[in-house]
């Protein structure tokens, strides 16, 4: 049994029709046709399919689609939708926090979020945010220096996602 | 019914429940468990992430509501919560990642009914109950009578979560919640224990103690909190109240420890969580999570 | 020496489809019609197959095919002894054989399938105990062994798959003359390379011709094995690999291209696989591996080695694959970077009936590594000596031999204990919670063939065409930095194609830190037959002498006169087709004397080997045992550096991983052989908020007989000493050594608090 849905991804909607067990991270890869969200676990412990739902982060392996129906979904490819680097991703490719890039997309989308609810982040805060994104390549120290890099460069990036209002259980 | 529906309301969720249907909300236990091959997912789903109302944390002279749906980022950054219920956000924090804390809601960590759950022991001890709307109306219970084994509660199928109280609390009172954990974050609770306590003229006159992950479900230990009611506090009592935690452990041995060792641990947490909760019943500044505050040389 | 430069910014030419999601991965890939595979694995960890029936695997609708042993060639394979089928045939011989594989319309369906199909076991003892294997009465995890095909350096016998040495003189003598001895044993229990992307195969048959994409770190060796297996030429087969997330050694060897390359001939369709976080643990027939580390020193009072007597047995797992020479690599590890005197360290490799051990990022060394450092410091405590000032004493220099007898060139050891003391700030005053412990480890280059093309295109740029491999190092993102020095151009002028067996010529791959050394070298001849080029069609555009030309900022111009000038992409832009190729020269390792060494497989002596000293600051939890690193201090000699940004991405990491084997990575299993935590909440990575601070300071040494420019490696060496550096921190606090890896809160704890002594 499909259910209709509609998710807006990266501004774009998409009327879907998904099954009540398919996980918002399968529906955008497979049905949305977006990649660049990766599946690295599936239960929630390595970060790489991190979206945001409504501004909010989910690791979308264990967040069903059909729950996300009417929701604005950002994954990776909605952060530089002009063709333009965000200065996150930027900072990235400058301080050497991309080695194998499995884990970046989901690092990205956790940084971002991070920035936006904390502007200027102790090193241990950032640190902290990112643990639920596991890298296993760089040690986590480029990372770390780009979003603090970004961080003391600007105050937010002025495309970078606007926090809701109100939270999504509130309305 | 099959599939999924979205509750509007209590009462179509209530309804939902009555066919059949099982709740989800952030899904951070359920679709979790079934990836991990414990249970696969039920047939019929409810969504009640997007019920109005559920989501609120709100004061009243009687203490504290918190909707079924309120999400442990939520807990972790309410002024109330951080300063007179402060064992639960130490456990809040400690949930998975932003993402986990984001979607998951204290309604579906009260409901899956972990014996490692890190709310647990914090809503116990701070005398937490649990309201339940049902097809007969709205029902109320004690946490401490609502877990009856791993995943297994009281609650009909056709009830639903719909807020826990926490009473209001006293002046003086201090309360924290301490778990073992091999990496900084991302953990699951090996061995916990959380603490609340109340001071009258420098004296504990009421302690309440509750151990998680060291039985099949979390639960208050009454040797522990008499072996510490009644004193001042000092470290002969809080020791005493420790062993006690710990010989009330019933530890398993599995990959993630030994027996021995959660029982040594139990010991441990409990002694920290009990003298971070004094600590802070007096006015010192324990920061948030009291895990990583009382760690090491800490006393 | 000298000190290598600060970073310089260098963006990686993959880095923007990585940022963006734009990237594709081999799971990212989806070809029209394609079907999807998943295994039937063994239900035993031991046991003789009586039948297999896959009639109701069959017969589900939307099967469309459902393959055993019987379906494909009845061909052995491995690296140094073929010991294994594709499906397993008589036996199974872990929990991850594969007995059966379907293809069907959906994952979910060949899942279904894959359960239906019965399987009837007699069902044997499981042979876990690797070091009781050995023993002359045990039961034989291969029967057929004397039958296999295999290297006869191994010394196959049995379950001892390999037996190795390294002697030097009389140790025995030598031992008996020392002012003082120390003996030590340890155990490290086995662990995973865990890239974060499990992998993931698509095969396409069109005529007699299969493409593979596949997430492995060697397409060359993927193309091997299914050419060998399935018994069609290496040239009907063509191996792409997509961006690959990670590979840390777990996707080197040939592993399951065969089986997906045969259900997409039998379906007539493509056939994706792609693995669950959970197989990814459990199914590859790579981990690191489990091993008992026995040592033995004698020293003079003045802390000079003169004997060392090691035993060493090492978990092989079910199968050989390409990890037949660890017994020897494990031995020169039980040796380590220094001088001694009399050596006799014999290793052993022994088959089990759980995963089969493979390469992991310098495989056998960051255990071995971490028992021999920490018995370095025992034996430093009986000298009453520092441990610091044991090193200084003993590590190797130039003109030093080796353990087994090579005589070393210039080499940076020693540097690197100074430079790694200077960082940590070694002898200072610390809270009574910390302390500071070092370590020093090795690992050798491996000096084999590779090639490249570079050509210019008509625009003035270049593309280098390589058959090496990117596993997300840099290693290959780097080439064009030597390509662009040889022509005078800069990097980012240069594409690259890569990872496609019909492009790039023969290469080892992703392994044995070896991309730059080797395909490095091959760039640069490259890229000067290219610049010979460039200079006779500039001497003959501007009528002057070769000699006369200089060539820089992309145009050739006459010495002295500037204005008479043409540049690259004029040249490039007649038509002229300005092609190069290269291998290099392949350095080969300093000859020894090892007659008195059995299990000789090349490793008895180290090519321009790279050295590494490591600091760590580590604070302890008394009451819990938990350990915090805060703080490593990372010198390396590795030669001079050719990428910092990249060479330092590489320490960052392996340190970062051997933080996690030294204290939250092990693979357990149970009393059968079977994992007990394939997942990622208890196989513990460590976190962000898990990493210390890293300092590295590279000790640059114009390598001979090395690679290009004077570089030697760096991939492996960062993960080699970090477990032992931790372990001497830890064993200060604890005032004794912990002897099990990982030293996990637990066994610490034990130690702290009266567990059994030794």
């Amino acid at each position: 049994m499909t259910h209709p849905i509609t998710l807006r991804v990266n501004g774009v909607p998409y009327p879907l029709g998904v099954d009540a067990h398919a996980t918002l991270l399968n529906v955008i890869r497979d049905q949305v046709a977006l990649t660049g969200s990766k599946e690295g676990c599936d239960d929630s412990e390595c970060g790489a399919c991190m979206m945001l739902i409504d501004g909010q982060p989910v690791n979308s392996c264990s967040y069903l689609a059909v729950q996300a129906d009417d929701t604005e979904v950002t994954t990776v490819e909605g952060l530089a939708p002009d063709d333009k680097l965000a200065p996150l991703q930027e900072a990235f490719l400058v301080e050497g926090a991309v080695q194998c890039g499995f884990c970046t997309p989901g690092m990205l989308i956790s940084a971002t979020c991070l920035l936006r609810d904390n502007p200027h982040p102790a090193t241990d805060e950032v640190r902290i945010a990112l643990s639920g994104n596991l890298c296993r390549c760089t040690g986590y120290d480029g990372i770390v220096r780009a979003v603090l890099d970004v961080a003391a460069s600007r105050s937010a990036d002025p495309r970078s996602i606007a926090r809701p209002a109100v939270s999504r259980h509130e309305r | 019914m099959t599939g999924y529906i979205r509750a509007n309301t209590v009462e179509e969720a209530v309804a939902a429940l009555a066919a059949g249907a099982r709740p989800i909300a952030g899904g951070t236990d359920l679709v979790v468990g079934a990836r991990q091959g414990k249970q696969s997912l039920p047939d019929a789903l409810v969504g009640i992430h997007r019920i109005p109302g559920l989501g609120a944390i709100t004061e009243t002279d009687a203490g504290i509501d918190l909707g079924t749906l309120v999400s442990h980022a939520a807990i972790v950054s309410h002024p109330a919560i951080r300063e007179r219920y402060t064992a639960l956000a130490d456990a809040s924090v400690l949930v998975g990642s932003h993402a986990t804390r984001a979607q998951g809601t204290l309604g579906g960590n009260v409901m899956h009914a972990s014996p490692a759950m890190d709310t647990g022991a914090p809503l116990l001890c701070l005398g937490g109950t649990a309201t339940f709307a049902t097809p007969s109306g709205d029902r109320t219970t004690d946490l401490v009578d609502l877990w009856t084994g791993p995943g297994e509660t009281t609650a009909g199928p056709d009830e639903l979560l719909v807020a826990v109280h926490l009473p209001a609390s006293a002046q003086a009172t201090g309360s924290a919640y301490v778990r073992l954990q091999y990496r900084r974050h991302m953990e699951i609770a090996v061995v916990g224990a959380a603490a609340a306590v109340i001071l009258d003229g420098g004296a504990v006159t009421r302690a309440a103690i509750a151990i998680t992950a060291l039985a099949p479900v979390i639960r208050r230990v009454e040797s522990a909190e008499q072996a510490l009611t009644g004193t001042s506090g000092g470290a002969p009592a809080v020791e005493a109240a420790a062993q006690a935690a710990a010989d009330a452990a019933r530890p398993i041995d599995d990959v993630r420890a030994s027996a021995t060792y959660r029982r040594a641990m139990a010991a441990v947490v409990t002694r920290r969580a009990v003298q971070a909760a004094i600590a802070r019943a007096r006015g010192e500044e324990i920061p948030i999570p009291a895990t990583e505050s009382t760690q090491g040389s800490w006393r | 020496m000298t000190m290598a430069p600060e970073r310089t910014p260098f963006i990686r030419s993959d880095g923007k489809e990585k940022v963006t999601g734009a990237g594709r991965y081999t799971a990212d890939l989806n070809l029209t019609g394609q079907l999807h595979a998943k295994f039937r694995y063994a239900d035993h960890p031991h046991a003789r197959i009586l039948s297999i029936d896959t009639a109701a695997a069959r017969a589900l609708p939307g099967v469309f095919a459902v393959l055993t042993w019987e379906d494909v060639p009845d061909v052995l394979y491995g690296g140094s002894v073929n010991d294994r089928r594709l499906f397993a045939k008589e036996k199974v011989r872990w929990e991850g054989d594969i007995v059966a594989a379907v293809a069907a319309r959906t994952a979910d369906l060949a899942a279904e399938a894959a359960g239906l199909i019965d399987v009837r076991y007699e069902v044997l003892p499981p042979l876990t105990d690797f070091a009781a294997n050995a023993e002359a009465d045990a039961q034989l995890v291969h029967e057929a062994w004397a039958d296999y095909e295999a290297d006869e350096n191994l010394g196959l016998s049995g379950n001892i798959l390999g037996h190795s040495s390294i002697v030097k003189g009389d140790a025995d003598a030598a031992m008996a003359g020392a002012d003082v001895v120390v003996k030590s044993r340890y155990v490290a229990d086995a662990s995973q390379g865990a890239p974060i992307e499990p992998r993931a195969i698509v095969a396409d048959w069109q005529g007699d011709k299969v493409t593979v994409w596949s997430s492995t770190q060697v397409p060359f060796a993927a193309r091997s094995g299914i050419a060998h297996t399935l018994n069609i030429p290496e040239s009907q087969v063509r191996i792409i690999v997509p961006l690959l997330g990670g590979g840390f050694g777990s996707k080197c060897d040939f592993h399951f291209e065969a089986h997906v390359a045969a259900l997409a001939r039998a379906t007539r369709r493509p056939v994706k696989l792609v693995f669950s976080r959970r197989e990814e643990f459990l199914a590859p027939d790579h981990r690191r591996e489990g091993m008992i580390i026995e040592l033995e020193t004698g020293a003079s009072r003045d802390g000079r080695l003169v004997a060392r007597r090691g035993r060493l047995i090492l978990d092989k797992g079910a199968y050989c694959g390409e990890g037949g020479f660890f017994a020897q690599m494990a031995a020169m590890h039980a040796c380590g970077p220094y001088q001694i005197d009399a050596v006799n360290v014999d290793s052993y490799l022994n088959y089990s009936n759980q995963q089969p051990s493979g390469s992991i990022r310098a495989p056998t060394a960051p255990q071995a590594c971490w028992a021999l450092e920490q018995h370095m410091d025992e034996l430093a405590a009986a000298l009453e000596m520092d441990p610091a000032e044991l090193r200084r004493r003993t590590l190797i220099g130039e003109g030093d031999e080796g353990p087994a007898g090579q005589v070393f060139e210039e080499i940076g050891a020693k540097q690197t204990l100074e430079a790694a003391l200077d960082m940590i700030g070694y002898g200072r005053e610390l809270p009574e919670d910390e302390a500071i412990g070092v370590a020093c480890g090795w690992w050798p280059s491996f000096g084999v063939p590779s090639g490249a093309y570079v050509k210019l295109n008509r625009d003035g740029t270049g593309t280098i065409v390589t058959g090496a491999m990117e596993s997300g190092t840099g290693a290959v993102m780097g080439l064009p930095l030597l390509a662009a020095e040889a022509l005078g151009m800069k990097a980012e002028d240069f594409s690259i194609l890569y990872q496609d067996t019909d492009a790039g010529p023969w290469d080892m791959g992703s392994s044995g830190s070896q991309t730059t050394f080797n395909n490095g070298r091959a760039v640069v001849e490259a890229a000067t037959e290219v610049r010979e080029k460039l200079l006779d069609l500039a001497a003959d555009d501007l009528e002057v002498s070769r000699d006369d030309l200089v060539l820089a900022d992309g145009t050739l111009s006459v010495k002295g006169s500037p204005d008479s000038s043409v540049t690259i992409a004029t040249l490039a832009g007649s038509g002229e087709p300005i092609l190069g190729k290269g291998s290099g020269d392949v350095p080969e390792a300093p000859a020894v004397d090892a007659s008195g060494c059995v299990g000789r497989l090349g490793l008895e002596s180290f090519l321009a080997p790279q050295l590494i000293t490591q600091a760590a600051r580590v604070k302890l939890d008394r009451d819990t045992g938990v350990i915090r690193v805060l703080e490593v201090a990372a010198a390396h000699d590795s030669g001079v550096i050719v990428n910092r940004i990249g060479a330092d991405g590489q320490v960052y990491g392996g340190v970062l991983m051997g933080i996690g084997q030294a204290l939250s990575e092990a693979t357990w299993f149970d009393d059968e052989g079977r994992q007990l935590n394939p997942g990622l909440l208890d196989y513990k990575l460590q976190t962000a908020s898990d990493a210390p601070e890293i300092n590295i300071r590279w000790v640059e040494i114009d390598t001979p007989n090395a690679g290009p420019n004077g570089g030697k490696g760096v991939g492996e060496p960062p993960s080699v000493p970090t477990p032992g550096a931790i372990g001497n921190a830890i064993a200060k606090l604890v005032g004794r050594p912990i002897d099990r890896l990982p030293m996990t809160p637990e066994r610490v704890w034990e130690a702290i608090h009266g567990g059994p002594e030794e």
